[in-house]
C-alpha cells in the first residue's frame, strides 16, 4: 500500500472545510489489524456537498466516522489526517474532540429514532444543544423553535410538547437535522439520512437538506448507496471500492461519463431509462467484493475488473487526471478502454413471454378486504381489492408503507386470511382463505420469496435440507428422487453442489436470496409472490437475482406478484403495475401506461419524489403532510387531503370508482382522463 | 498424480462471467458479504469456543466439577477410611490421618464428604435436566402457540413463581414422602416455569421469522415447526439454562436434604451432613458443618463458572 499524493481538487487543504488525506483505517479484528481505508483523500469546500457511493462494505461509512472520529472501538486511523476547518482531527485530544464534535461539525444517521432520546421531549432535547453551547434556558427555547423553524416545522411550541415516538419518521429526521444544525457546524456529515423513509417523505428531507446547505454555508458530506440521492444533492462524487475512492468528479459527469470499470458497472446494474426484461438483461458485476484487510497490492478492482491484464498485477494504477478542467479524476490503467465497458452490447435477451390477452388468467382477486382488529378499533388494511394475473404475467405492486402492499401478498398467500366475502382463485376455483386450510395442490402453486434471506432461511437447516424438505412436502417424492430433484434445482438456479451443504450464514446475500428463489421454485409453482425481493441487497447482486427471476419466468411461464418500493426495480420487471395508497388499489394498468401518463395524481407525485441517476428533468411534485392513519382514512378520496389536483367540493366527498380509462388502465380519480393528461403536461412543460 | 489438473489451487476460485456473484466462497470471503463488522461476527463466534477454553474461569470450574465427579464415581474406594465405620470415640478436629476431623460418634468426615457427592451429582443434574425439558416443552407452547393459550398458562406460571421455593418444596415432601424422586420432581417443578419463561420469550423472537411462514406455505404442522424449525435456533439460551439450572439445583438438593428430604441418616449426602451436624457449631465443633457446607458451595461455584463462561460465549458477552 503506497501512499500517495491526489491532486487537490477544488480547493487546497487550508481553506477547504474538510481534507481527508491519505487516510488509512484499521478494524481490529481477533488481534489482527485488516485495513478498510486504504489510503482515502478528498477535501469538500464550505458550502458544497460532496457524495461518497458504492456498494456495501467498501468504505464509506467508514470514511464519514473517521471524519468525526466516531470510529468504532476496534477502529483505529492508522495513517493520513483528517482536517476540519483547518483543524487537524486526528491528532486532537479527548477535550478537543469534544469541543469540535459541539461546535465544529455534526452527524445524521440513517435512523432517527435512535439519534433522540425516547424519554424526553423533542423540545428539551434541542435546548440542550443549545445550552451546551452556553446559552441559557430562556435563550436556548427561543433557539429551539427557531431551529425548527428552519427544518420547516410548522408548529414548532406544539412540537417541542411532543416525545420522539408521537412523531412520523419524516418529522423524526427534521428535528434530527435541527439539532445538528444547532452549532452552525462548518460540516454536516449525512449517513444515509433518507434510506428508511418513504419516497415522498425522502423527496421532502433532501429538498430540505438542499435548502439549508444554501442557507448555511456548511460542507456537506453525503454517504448514500441510492445513486440517485447523490445526483441530485451532491456537486461532486467520490466512488469507492475496498477503501480507496478509484473515481472522483462532478457528480453528473461522473454519472453520464464514467471513466472507471466500477463506476461503469455500478451504473449498468441499475435498471434505468426506463429499460424493460424484453429489451436486455442487466448487467452484473462478476465476483465479490475483497474481504476487508485482503492484500490488495495493486488496483484493488482488480479481481473483478473485465479490463483487468498483467500490468494492473504488477503496478499500482495511477490517478488519471479526466477532461481539462483538473477536477475529475480515475485510478484505472486503461482508461482509453472505458468506452469499450460502456458499449459493451448486452447479453442476448432472454425469451421473455410477451403478455397477452391470449395467456390464462391464473390467479383473480374479487373484493378483497382484510381489517385487523386491534382492541375495538377495526383498521381496515385492505379495502375491495381486485385484481386479475395472467400466466406468465408479472404484476408489480407499488406503494409507500401502510399502503397494503404486504397484507395484499399475505391475503393471497393466506398467511393471512382475508375477510369473509372475499375472493381468491386459482384457475377459476376459489381457494380456502387460510393457508392451512388448503390443499396440497394450491399450497404448491403459490409460493413466495420474501425480502430479507437471513429472516427467510432457517439458520441451522443447511441448504440442501431446506430444498430437500421443501421438494418433498410439496412435489410428495421422497429419498433419491427428491435429492436428485434438488440438485436440479440447484443446478437450475445456478448453485454449486458445494452450496448445497453449507449453511446459509456462510452465504452471501445474494447466494442466499437464491436459495430462497429455489425453494420457491422447488414444487414447480404457478404463481410467486416476491415481496421486496432485492432490496436488502447491493445494486450488482440485485441485477443478477432480476436476471434470475426473469429466467425463470421465461422458462416455467411462473406468474409473479411483485411487490417493490423501486420504481426502476418495477419499471424492469413488471408487465403491469399496480399503485395501492391506504390499503385501496389507485391505478392499475401496463407499466409503459402507468409510467407514461396520463396517470394516477398519487403515481404522478411518487414518480416525481424518486431522484433519478440519470438526472432527467422530473416534475416535482410534492405531496403535503403525512400518510394518513388506515384505521382512520380520509373521507371520499383516501388522496384528497394530499392530492395537488383534488377538486374541492368533490374529492372529500365521494371516492371515486376504479374506472378504465384506456384498455386494461384502471384509475380510481375523479378528474377525467383528457383533464388529467393536460394538467399533467403543462406541470412537466412548467418543469423544463 | 496423473491428472495435473484435478489439484489445479485455482480450479476454486477461477470466475466466469455467467456466473456472477457467486464464484468465489472460500471460508475467508464467507465472512464478507454485507455489513464489514456483521459478517466478521459468525467467524468470530467459531474463535469464541477456542478461546472460552483458555478462560480461567472455565478451567477451574471444570476442574472442580471433575473433582467431584471422581468422587461420587469411585466413592468409598478412593476414600482414606470408610465413611460408615466409627473411628473414634466422639469429635476430633482436624488432624494429620483426619484432616477434615470425625464427627460426634467418630466418623471420618473427608471420606463421608467424598463419598457423599455422588447423591448431589446424581440428583441435581437430573431434576435440572427434566425442569429444562418441561420448561422447553412449555415455553415452546405458549411461545409459538401464543393467543388464550399463552395467556392462560402465563398466568399459571407467574402464580408459581410466587410461591415461596422452601414452602412448595416443603410440602411436597410432606404430601408426597422424601424419595430421591421425589426431590428430582420438586427440583424440576421448581425450574419448570423460570426455563419456560425464558424459552417463550427466544420462541416469540423467532415465531415471526418469515422462514417460520415458509414452512406454514409449504404445510408443516405446528409440532414441527416448533421442534424442527424452531428449537435448533433457540437451543443457545437452553443450553446456558440448562448449565445455570445444574448450579441452582445443587443449592436446592443441598437444602431440601437440610430440611430432612432425600437420603436420610446416615446417609453421608452433604445437606444431610450439614443438617446432622449444625447444632454443634455453637459448641466450636465447626469441622462437622464447615466441610460438607464447603463442598456444596465448591461444587455451586464452580458449575456457575462455567455456566458464566457459557452464557458469555453463546450469548456474547
Amino acid at each position: 500500500m503506497s501512499p500517495e499524493v491526489v491532486p487537490s481538487s477544488i480547493a487546497t487543504a487550508n481553506a477547504a472545510a474538510l481534507a481527508v488525506e491519505v487516510l488509512e483505517v484499521v478494524y481490529t479484528v481477533r488481534g489482527i489489524d485488516r485495513a478498510v481505508l486504504r489510503g482515502v483523500s478528498f477535501q469538500v469546500a464550505p458550502g458544497e456537498a460532496y457524495g461518497l457511493v458504492g456498494e456495501s462494505g467498501c468504505g464509506k461509512s467508514t470514511t464519514a466516522y473517521a471524519a468525526m472520529r466516531y470510529l468504532p472501538r476496534n477502529g483505529k486511523i492508522v495513517g493520513g489526517h483528517v482536517l476540519v476547518n483547518g483543524n487537524d482531527v486526528t491528532g486532537m485530544s479527548t477535550d478537543e474532540l469534544r469541543r469540535f464534535r459541539a461546535r465544529d461539525a455534526s452527524m445524521v444517521y440513517q435512523d432517527p429514532a435512535q439519534a433522540m432520546n425516547p424519554s424526553v421531549r423533542i423540545g428539551n432535547q434541542l435546548i440542550e444543544s443549545f445550552t451546551l453551547l452556553g446559552q441559557t434556558k430562556e435563550q436556548g427555547a427561543k433557539s429551539a423553535v427557531e431551529a425548527l423553524r428552519r427544518v420547516r416545522i410548522a408548529d414548532p411550541e406544539r412540537v417541542m410538547d411532543r416525545y420522539p415516538f408521537q412523531l412520523s419518521g419524516g418529522m423524526q429526521q427534521r428535528v434530527v437535522i435541527a439539532m445538528a444544525l444547532a452549532c452552525d457546524p462548518k460540516l454536516l456529515v449525512l449517513d444515509e439520512p433518507t434510506t428508511g423513509l418513504d419516497a415522498t417523505v425522502e423527496a421532502e428531507v433532501l429538498d430540505l437538506v438542499r435548502v439549508l446547505r444554501e442557507e448555511t454555508n456548511a460542507a456537506v458530506l453525503l454517504i448514500a448507496h441510492n445513486l440517485g440521492i447523490i445526483r441530485s444533492l451532491c456537486d461532486r462524487v467520490g466512488v469507492m471500492y475496498a477503501g480507496r475512492i478509484v473515481e472522483e468528479g462532478p457528480s453528473r459527469q461522473v454519472f453520464d461519463d464514467p471513466q472507471h470499470p466500477y463506476t461503469v458497472g455500478l451504473l449498468r446494474s441499475l435498471p434505468r431509462k426506463g429499460v424493460r426484461k424484453q429489451e436486455r438483461p442487466l448487467a452484473t458485476i462478476p465476483g465479490i467484493l475483497p474481504l476487508i484487510g485482503g492484500d490488495l497490492p495493486t488496483c484493488v478492482f482488480l479481481d473483478r475488473c473485465p479490463l483487468a491484464d498483467d500490468l494492473c498485477r504488477t503496478q499500482v494504477p495511477p490517478v488519471v487526471p479526466v477532461g481539462s478542467e483538473g477536477n475529475r479524476f480515475t485510478r484505472c490503467h486503461h482508461v482509453d478502454r472505458i468506452p469499450e465497458l460502456v458499449e459493451a452490447p448486452p447479453d442476448v435477451p432472454i425469451g421473455i413471454l410477451a403478455p397477452s390477452a391470449a395467456n390464462p388468467e391464473v390467479l383473480e382477486l374479487t373484493h378483497v378486504s382484510k381489517t385487523f382488529r386491534q382492541r375495538s378499533i377495526s383498521i381496515p388494511a385492505l379495502v375491495d381489492v381486485d385484481l386479475q394475473l395472467a400466466e406468465g404475467e408479472t404484476l408489480g405492486i407499488v406503494g409507500e408503507s401502510g399502503s397494503g402492499k404486504s397484507t395484499l401478498a399475505k391475503a393471497i398467500l393466506g398467511i393471512e386470511s382475508a375477510d369473509e366475502g372475499s375472493n381468491v382463485s386459482l384457475d377459476g376455483r376459489q381457494m380456502s382463505a387460510s393457508t392451512t386450510s388448503r390443499s396440497t395442490a394450491d399450497k404448491r402453486a403459490m409460493q413466495m420469496v420474501f425480502q430479507n434471506p437471513d429472516s427467510a432461511l432457517n439458520r441451522s437447516w443447511t441448504v440442501r435440507r431446506i430444498l430437500m424438505r421443501t421438494v418433498e412436502k410439496l412435489t410428495g417424492v421422497k429419498g433419491t428422487e427428491a435429492n436428485a430433484k434438488v440438485e436440479a434445482l440447484a443446478a437450475h438456479l445456478r448453485l454449486t453442489p458445494r452450496h448445497l451443504d453449507l449453511k446459509p450464514r456462510q452465504l452471501s446475500g445474494g447466494l442466499k436470496q437464491r436459495v430462497a428463489i429455489a425453494r420457491a421454485f422447488a414444487g414447480d409453482p404457478r404463481i410467486v409472490v416476491c415481496d421486496e425481493p432485492t432490496s436488502a441487497l447491493d445494486v450488482s447482486v440485485q441485477a443478477a437475482i432480476l436476471n434470475l427471476l426473469a429466467d425463470l419466468q421465461a422458462e416455467e411461464r411462473t406468474s409473479y406478484v411483485f411487490i417493490t418500493h423501486d420504481m426502476g426495480v418495477v419499471r424492469y420487471l413488471a408487465d403491469r403495475i399496480a399503485v395501492m395508497y391506504l390499503g385501496r388499489i389507485q391505478e392499475v394498468g401496463p407499466t409503459d401506461d402507468v409510467f407514461n401518463g396520463p396517470n394516477h395524481p398519487y403515481t404522478e407525485a411518487l414518480l416525481s419524489a424518486i431522484p433519478s441517476v440519470d438526472g432527467e428533468p422530473t416534475t416535482r411534485i410534492r405531496l403535503q403532510g403525512e400518510i394518513p392513519s388506515p384505521a382512520n382514512p380520509p373521507s371520499g378520496c383516501v388522496f384528497h387531503p394530499r392530492c395537488p389536483r383534488a377538486i374541492a367540493g368533490v374529492c372529500e366527498v365521494t371516492e371515486p370508482p376504479l374506472a378504465q380509462v384506456a384498455p386494461g388502465h384502471f384509475m380510481r380519480c375523479h378528474i377525467p382522463i383528457d383533464e388529467l393528461a393536460t394538467m399533467q403536461r403543462s406541470t412537466a412543460a412548467e418543469a423544463r | 498424480m496423473s491428472d495435473p489438473n484435478a489439484t489445479n489451487p485455482h480450479s476454486e476460485v477461477v470466475s466466469t462471467p455467467a456466473a456472477d456473484e457467486l464464484v468465489s466462497l472460500t471460508p475467508a470471503e464467507i465472512g464478507m458479504s454485507g455489513a464489514v463488522i456483521l459478517g466478521e461476527r459468525q467467524q468470530a463466534r467459531r474463535e469464541n469456543w477456542r478461546l472460552i477454553r483458555r478462560r480461567p474461569a472455565f478451567i477451574v470450574g471444570v476442574f472442580i466439577v471433575l473433582v467431584w465427579v471422581v468422587c461420587a464415581v469411585f466413592g468409598q474406594s478412593i476414600a482414606p477410611h470408610h465413611a460408615f465405620d466409627e473411628y473414634t470415640t466422639g469429635h476430633l478436629s482436624p488432624r494429620a490421618g483426619y484432616p477434615f476431623g470425625t464427627d460426634e460418634i467418630g466418623r471420618d468426615v473427608l471420606s463421608r464428604v467424598i463419598v457423599g457427592a455422588r447423591d448431589v451429582l446424581k440428583v441435581a443434574p437430573l431434576g435440572a435436566l427434566l425442569g429444562v425439558l418441561l420448561g422447553v416443552l412449555l415455553g415452546m407452547v405458549m411461545g409459538y402457540l401464543g393467543g388464550w393459550i399463552d395467556l392462560v398458562l402465563s398466568r399459571i406460571v407467574e402464580a408459581f413463581l410466587a410461591l415461596p421455593v422452601v414452602l412448595v418444596a416443603l410440602l411436597a415432601i410432606a404430601t408426597l414422602g422424601s424419595g430421591t424422586w421425589v426431590v428430582i420432581s420438586v427440583v424440576a417443578a421448581l425450574f419448570t416455569p423460570i426455563v419456560a419463561r425464558t424459552v417463550r420469550a427466544a420462541v416469540i423472537a423467532e415465531r415471526d421469522l418469515d422462514y417460520v411462514t415458509s414452512a406454514k406455505l409449504r404445510g408443516e404442522s405446528s409440532g414441527f415447526i416448533m421442534f424442527r424449525e424452531i428449537l435448533p435456533n433457540v437451543m443457545g439460551p437452553i443450553i446456558v439454562e440448562l448449565t445455570v439450572r445444574i448450579g441452582y439445583a445443587v443449592f436446592v438438593v443441598a437444602t431440601l436434604a437440610f430440611l430432612g428430604a432425600g437420603p436420610q441418616a446416615p446417609s453421608p449426602d452433604w445437606g444431610r451432613q450439614v443438617s446432622d451436624a449444625y447444632n454443634s457449631i455453637s459448641a466450636g465443633i465447626w469441622w462437622t458443618t464447615v466441610f460438607p457446607a464447603a463442598a456444596i458451595a465448591s461444587l455451586v461455584i464452580a458449575v456457575n463458572l462455567i455456566a458464566d463462561s457459557v452464557q458469555s460465549v453463546l450469548e456474547g458477552s
